[in-house]
């Protein structure tokens, strides 16, 4: 009895000690094309991206917290210069890794959409982050996961279950996937 | 002295002869399709067809030369109803060429420089059965994708051959920087 009692408190304490982890949820855009899942509550900030090709553009960044991983998907609407589809994405990739430590760089595909993969370790023990780099529709569509210091778990499955969770196909999306709010004017 | 001599310049006579003939490289342009890259040997014009599952099926352009047992080929399709789909009709063109095959190396590919640059990547794979190794390099662009493939056959031996990476890393896109005195290609008509 006493050691049951024991037990209790052990897994109590075990429990409390635990950094608590937020479940995940399915979120989808109709007008923008795709869904994905993420833990955390989302954050929707604007950003700015420049490529010597692409010039500067305004991003919308959907953007969560969990567990001193930073999961953020990243929009960059590029339909006035769709036409170089292969170039603005290519030069996403190589913007995204240039200058890092490359651990993976592999093909994406789903979908119908070949896009890629990567791993970087970010400079001075920044962390590690996990991205996928897709054009569709005009846009590029990145998600971006990553690990901090904090975390500590470079190897976390985190990562890539958030990667691969995108689709472009919205019937592949939850039931109850949460439509994402429209972007700040 | 003399017989040293003699004996000295057979023997290099001997070794070249030995020695499989190089052609010379050349510089090839198609103003057309907007291109231009080196080759050795001659280079033949052709017509060709290729399938992929979101490509389609199209018809293609082939420029490709031989030369000391590696094959050089030069693949040009226009997909100019689909320039906004261009990213994924590239990667499902690399995705098909190293498919199933021992990917050595994969890896960024750019051509010019600044806001001309074109992004692609390069690709080196072993060919199943022992029958070469292939390097390829991807580039969609105005409307086009344009494939390289350097293959060196088993008979040539020397799979590190330095011959496959000057050919795809000699493709030119601003036709300002094509070698003056580049041979003109023909387009050849498509049905």
């Amino acid at each position: 009895m006493r050691l049951t009692a024991l037990a209790t408190l052990a897994g109590a304490l075990a429990a409390a000690t635990t950094p608590a982890m937020a479940a995940w949820h399915g979120y989808i855009s109709h007008p923008l094309g795709f869904g994905f899942a993420a833990p955390g509550e989302i954050k929707v900030e604007k950003g700015t991206y420049r490529g010597e090709v692409a010039g500067s553009h305004d991003t919308l960044v959907f953007r969560f917290d969990d567990d001193n991983i930073e999961y953020k998907v990243v929009v960059i609407d590029m339909t006035a210069q769709a036409n170089n589809a292969a170039t603005l994405l290519g030069e996403a990739e190589y913007t995204f890794q240039d200058g890092k430590k490359v651990l993976m760089d592999t093909f994406g595909r789903l979908d119908r959409q070949y896009g890629r993969k990567l791993t970087i370790d970010l400079p001075n023990n920044g962390g590690r982050t996990t991205a996928g780099f897709y054009f569709i529709n005009g846009r590029i569509i990145s998600l971006q996961a990553t690990v901090l210091p904090a975390n500590g778990d470079y190897d976390s499955p985190e990562m890539a279950r958030f990667v691969d969770s995108i689709t472009f196909f919205t019937v592949r999306a939850p039931d109850d996937a949460i439509e994402l709010p429209a972007p700040p004017k | 002295m003399r017989r040293w001599m003699s004996g000295a310049l057979l023997s290099v006579v001997f070794t070249m002869a030995a020695m499989p003939a190089q052609a010379a490289w050349k510089s090839y342009i198609n103003k057309e399709l907007g291109f231009s890259f080196m080759a050795p040997g001659e280079v033949k014009t052709d017509a060709g067809t290729f399938r992929g599952a979101v490509a389609g099926p199209r018809q293609t352009i082939i420029y490709r030369s031989a030369e000391d047992n590696i094959e050089y080929k030069v693949t040009v399709m226009s997909f100019v109803q689909a320039q906004a789909e261009g990213a994924t009709i590239l990667g499902e063109r690399e995705y098909m060429f190293q498919d199933g095959k021992k990917l050595l190396m994969d890896t960024f590919a750019r051509v010019e420089s600044g806001k001309d640059t074109v992004y692609g990547r390069k690709i080196v794979v072993d060919l199943p059965d022992k029958k070469g190794r292939a390097t390829g390099a991807f580039y969609f662009t105005k409307g086009k994708l344009f494939t390289f493939e350097a293959t060196v056959l088993p008979a040539h031996g020397d799979f590190a051959s330095p011959d496959p990476g000057r050919f795809v890393d000699s493709i030119v896109f601003v036709l300002s920087r094509a070698e003056p005195g580049a041979i003109e290609l023909k387009t050849p008509q498509l049905e």
